[in-house]
């Protein structure tokens, strides 16, 4: 044929939506904000429940690290500084130029590390990364393993929220989840805590193996004794690959753990705390930044062993995890290669994943944060929303969604209706 | 060949007894087949029936034997579906035959099915040759075999050969006996043609290819043929014997068995049993014996999601193209949308049409409870036959409901007999007969059919450890005090969930029925109430309570691939349940009337 009589097609696509070789054919106009998460891998022992990246010390591990008084082997500290101080680095060209609005240093048992640790790998990040200058600073820490030296060590290098793992009052349930601390220690730790820190997180477990409604309230009221400012109300889960998911442990029946729920969320309404997300409940003014960063699908930086990143870039969504196992983490990141694996999501999927965080949220979210953080109108969800809304499970109001108390309830079957199929 | 040197014989066998091991024996010993070829056994053509052990589709081979006189013989076999659903098609293929083989496992004496086919061979005059198999086995007691034979069926059973199919051994003494005792087809190959059809499927490249067995006649390529009782006339394109890879013939002559191609595109065209004879020069009457198939059992097929409706029908399409004693027509329910209304020749078959239509289609489907076909007497004087429980007329307007009842023959070994007797009890059998056979009592009872299909092969094996075996045939329709129980969720009466049940055992069943119905629904987010109710009172209630909360107690920026996938998973299982109103009700509860009554 004639290449006279080819004709030209001109795409009626807009150039923007036609997809670069790596993006996902979204375009966003600006990054939303961006927080900081950095993993400690280790724990004095794993709990039978935690299907989090965390490895038991086992003594003689690190020998040329020394031991605890508990005879565990510490972790390799400076080492790991090092290799987070890498990790970060290398992460730095993805994250240019953008402010960091909160920390969270979690695990694991970041209160493993030490003050001077924290202090060091604190004055690192300053140094490399704008950081807002009310930045929370949040730091894990099991209430078997601190002292108080410790707590004004994390306080003086900037730490200026601390979440302990409770979970329990009652040496009975701890006993069953495995926790290597007691009642008195949980005692101790949130005396302690509060005396070093005015903003901390207590976090408890309901559902406990054998426990009844009247322990699940006993165990809350021991908590708002201390008057936290924020706490975390979980429902015991079993995980798969964890020790509770090979063994599983006699728990409450499904009825008695809803009964435990209301029962808590009546107690902590009464006591003056918000119920902001499903499983969060703070005082004014102390909601967790962090977190609300994760469920209003914000970005997120992870750095340590197995830590997962959520990065906003022009023309995609990143997912990114760095090398789970701490010995290849560390040697990794030495050479400079700290991730895993990477990927961008797919762009039909992002709808799913900022309903999976944000219909978490009491409050909802309003149609600007969607279509800012998904870079798609609401409009492509509309039906789902409509449904949802029919059934009652959604409340909209203008511009905004909320789930319903029947949706915040069945959460599971509201966000089933977002998900994408799969060819 | 002469007609002399041609031997037609079937092989009448329980299952497991080791029917299709020695036909496999046979077509090797005769060269039909090499070794490599031999690696299946090639009678039993379809995945399905290999796993249940069974033969539904009937295959032929025709074999060459030397025998010891050193003279050549021709040996059709003749295959013979398995199944107490099919024994109409196992008449057809043994009056194809003047001889057969009875083949008993020696250590576990004869069977309720081989007797009935034995007697259907008696019959209609063919021989039987009985034969002891795994006579190997050191369990065997070829004496009293031999001796439960003469009791049951009555022949002689002195001359059985002794045989292994396992091992080879005594097959040749089998191919000998054949020649020996079995006679050579008598006919005039020059009289009008009459040619009985044995069997006929579905092939994708020829159309309908029907296994024949000649009476009278010769039939040639060219030749105009007529179905007798179908009235159908077709142009034969090709004929052959299968050895058992088809092999061309110029003609099939009286006395012979092999195939016809003749352009017939629809399975239902070709109806076992019927006469073909050529449209030039007909035979005056046809070959005795044909019987239309009518369906004995009815179920509704829904698809789980309703734009599963066309690739269903297509399904259906497929498989009656093959199996011309599937009946199936639209049917709409309230609860469950467009499906089909299937008729079956008995419960196997209805479970071999429902496995397949979800094994080799691919097909998830919603099965509604198995139901006997109802004659109802209305005031009127009129006759409706309900094959569908829902369908059943306002009590006002019917003068009197009939069931269909059946004989049922049951051979157990002693031990087991006060389980079966029970067992026929609580099903509404009514003793007939009682007769002891050495180690094994053959049970007679007539019983109403709609009870069978329930559940009572599964409990027949139940309580007699796997060692009953069993027969039937319909006996006649009798009225019967039959109530229809409805099943309502929500207030709403499912109409795939109705059956028809006896009075006498009606508020029990239904209260057992709402109970089941319980455990198999699954929480939902609202209360589901469950009721039983006859007519307008009801019977059972009960309430699956609704979940108080489904949600993941923890999610942070971690790892959210778990999260989606439990997600996921949720759905999944979600979407294999059938939506009735807001309800979602799982594919085993629509058949939880099976598993009640025990």
């Amino acid at each position: 044929m004639a290449d006279s009589r080819r004709r030209t097609i001109i795409p009626l696509l807009p150039a923007q939506r036609l997809p670069s070789p790596a993006g996902t054919g979204v375009r966003f106009s600006s990054p939303p904000p961006l927080a900081l998460y950095i993993h400690v891998p280790w724990c004095v022992q794993k709990c039978p429940y935690c299907d989090f990246n965390s490895h038991a010390l086992r003594l003689g591990d690190f020998h040329s690290h020394g031991s605890n008084e508990r005879g565990t082997a510490a972790i390799p500290e400076s080492d790991y500084l090092a290799a987070l101080i890498g990790d970060l680095e290398s992460a730095l060209p993805l994250v240019w130029g953008r402010r960091v609005d909160s920390i969270f240093f979690g695990g694991g048992t970041p209160s493993l590390l030490s003050g001077e640790a924290v202090d060091e790998l604190l004055a690192a990040l300053r140094s490399r990364l704008p950081l807002l200058p009310s930045a929370e600073i949040t730091l894990e820490a099991n209430p078997g393993t601190v002292e108080s030296g410790k707590f004004a060590a994390f306080r003086a290098a900037g730490v200026n929220r601390l979440s302990l793992g409770i979970q329990s009052f009652n040496a009975k349930h701890l006993k069953a989840l495995g926790r290597i601390h007691d009642d008195h220690d949980a005692r101790r730790a949130i005396g302690m805590a509060a005396s070093h820190f005015d903003n901390f997180n207590l976090d408890l477990m309901y559902g406990l193996p054998e426990q009844t409604l009247a322990e699940a309230l006993a165990d809350l009221d021991t908590a708002l004794s201390y008057a936290p400012a924020h706490l975390s109300c979980y429902q015991l889960t079993i995980e798969a690959n964890t020790a509770f998911a090979a063994r599983p442990p006699v728990l409450p029946d499904a009825d008695a753990c809803a009964d435990m729920q209301d029962g808590i969320e009546a107690k902590l309404a009464a006591a003056g705390y918000r119920h902001y997300e499903t499983s969060a409940f703070a005082q004014a003014g102390h909601q967790c930044q962090h977190n609300l960063n994760y469920w209003q699908f914000g970005d997120y930086l992870g750095i340590g062993a197995g830590a997962h990143s959520k990065l906003t870039l022009h023309d995609r969504v990143l997912r990114q995890m760095r090398w789970k196992r701490p010995e290849q983490y560390l040697a990794q990141a030495a050479a400079g290669q700290p991730v895993q694996e990477e990927f961008a999501v797919d762009a039909a999927d992002l709808p799913f994943e900022f309903m999976l965080n944000a219909l978490r949220l009491i409050d909802g979210f309003d149609a600007s944060l969607f279509e800012s953080r998904t870079a798609r109108s609401l409009f492509s969800i509309e039906n789902q929303l409509r449904q949802a809304e029919d059934d009652g499970l959604i409340e909209r109001h203008r511009q905004h969604i909320a789930p319903s108390d029947r949706g915040r309830r069945f959460l599971n079957q509201l966000l089933q209706r977002f998900l994408v199929e799969r060819a | 060949m002469p007609m002399q040197h041609i031997r037609n014989f079937s092989i009448i066998a329980h299952i497991d007894h080791g029917k299709s091991t020695l036909a496999d024996r046979i077509i090797h010993l005769c060269g039909g087949l090499s070794d490599r070829e031999m690696e299946a056994q090639v009678l039993d053509s379809m995945d399905i029936e290999r796993e249940r052990g069974i033969t539904i589709k009937a295959q032929t081979a025709a074999l060459q034997y030397r025998a010891r006189s050193g003279k050549i013989y021709n040996l059709n076999l003749i295959d013979t579906p398995g199944h107490v659903d099919f024994s109409y098609e196992v008449s057809r293929s043994l009056s194809a035959c003047e001889g057969a083989l009875l083949v008993v496992d020696a250590s576990q004496g004869v069977e309720a099915q081989t007797v009935a086919n034995c007697y259907t061979a008696i019959e209609l005059g063919v021989d039987v040759l009985p034969v002891l198999n795994k006579i190997d086995l050191p369990s065997a007691m070829p004496d009293q075999a031999r001796q439960e034979i003469e009791d049951v069926i009555g022949i002689d059973a002195s001359e059985a050969i002794l045989a292994s199919a396992k091992t080879g051994l005594g097959v040749e003494d089998i191919l000998e006996a054949i020649i020996e005792r079995i006679p050579p087809p008598k006919g005039d190959p020059d009289a009008p043609l009459k040619a009985l059809l044995v069997d006929a499927w579905f092939d994708n490249y020829v159309g309908v290819v029907m296994l024949v067995r000649v009476f009278d006649g010769t039939l040639r390529p060219k030749d105009r043929i007529r179905l007798m009782a179908s009235g159908s006339t077709h142009l034969c394109e090709q004929v052959g014997v299968f050895t058992p890879k088809a092999v061309p013939r110029d003609a099939l002559r009286a006395g012979e068995v092999g195939y016809v191609i003749s352009g017939i595109k629809e399975l239902q065209a070709a109806k076992v049993g019927d006469t073909l004879t050529l449209l030039e020069r007909p035979a005056a009457d046809a070959l005795p014996g044909f019987k239309e198939i009518k369906s004995q059992v009815f179920a509704g097929l829904y698809p789980v999601e309703s734009n599963q409706y066309d690739g269903l029908r297509e399904s259906l399409e497929k498989l009656k193209l093959n199996d011309a004693s599937l009946r199936y027509e639209p049917e709409v329910s309230q609860a469950l949308g467009f499906g089909f209304r299937c008729g079956f020749l008995g419960l196997l078959h209805m479970e071999i049409v429902q496995e397949r239509l979800e094994r080799e289609f691919d097909q998830d489907l919603i099965t509604t409870a198995p139901t006997v076909v109802y004659e109802v007497l209305l005031r009127d004087g009129s006759l409706l036959n309900v094959e569908n429980p829902a369908k059943l007329p306002e009590l006002s307007k019917i003068e009197e409901i009939r069931e269909p009842i059946i004989t049922i023959t049951v051979f157990v070994p002693q031990e087991y007999l006060g389980n079966v007797i029970t067992l026929c009890n609580q099903k509404r059998g009514n003793q007939v007969d009682m007769t002891y056979h050495g180690r094994q009592v053959q049970l007679v009872y007539e019983m109403p059919m709609a009870e069978v299909v329930m559940d009572f092969f599964d409990r027949l094996k139940s309580v007699s450890r796997g060692y009953a075996s069993l027969d039937y045939e319909f006996k006649a329709y009798r009225a019967a005090d039959v109530v229809k129980l409805d099943v309502l969720i929500n207030g709403d009466r499912v109409d795939a969930l109705s059956v028809i049940l006896h009075r006498t055992n009606s508020i029990y069943r239904g209260r057992e029925l709402a109970a089941k119905m319980r455990e198999l629904i699954p929480r939902q987010m609202y209360d589901v109430a469950i009721q039983a109710a006859i007519g307008a009172n009801i019977i059972a209630r009960e309430n699956v309570k609704a979940m108080r909360k489904d949600v993941l107690a923890k999610c942070y920026g971690g790892d959210i691939s778990r999260k989606r996938k439990l997600l996921e998973k949720q759905k999944a299982g979600k979407k294999r349940m059938k939506q009735v109103g807001s309800v979602e009700i799982p594919q085993e509860a629509f058949l939880a009337v099976l598993r009640v009554g025990k």
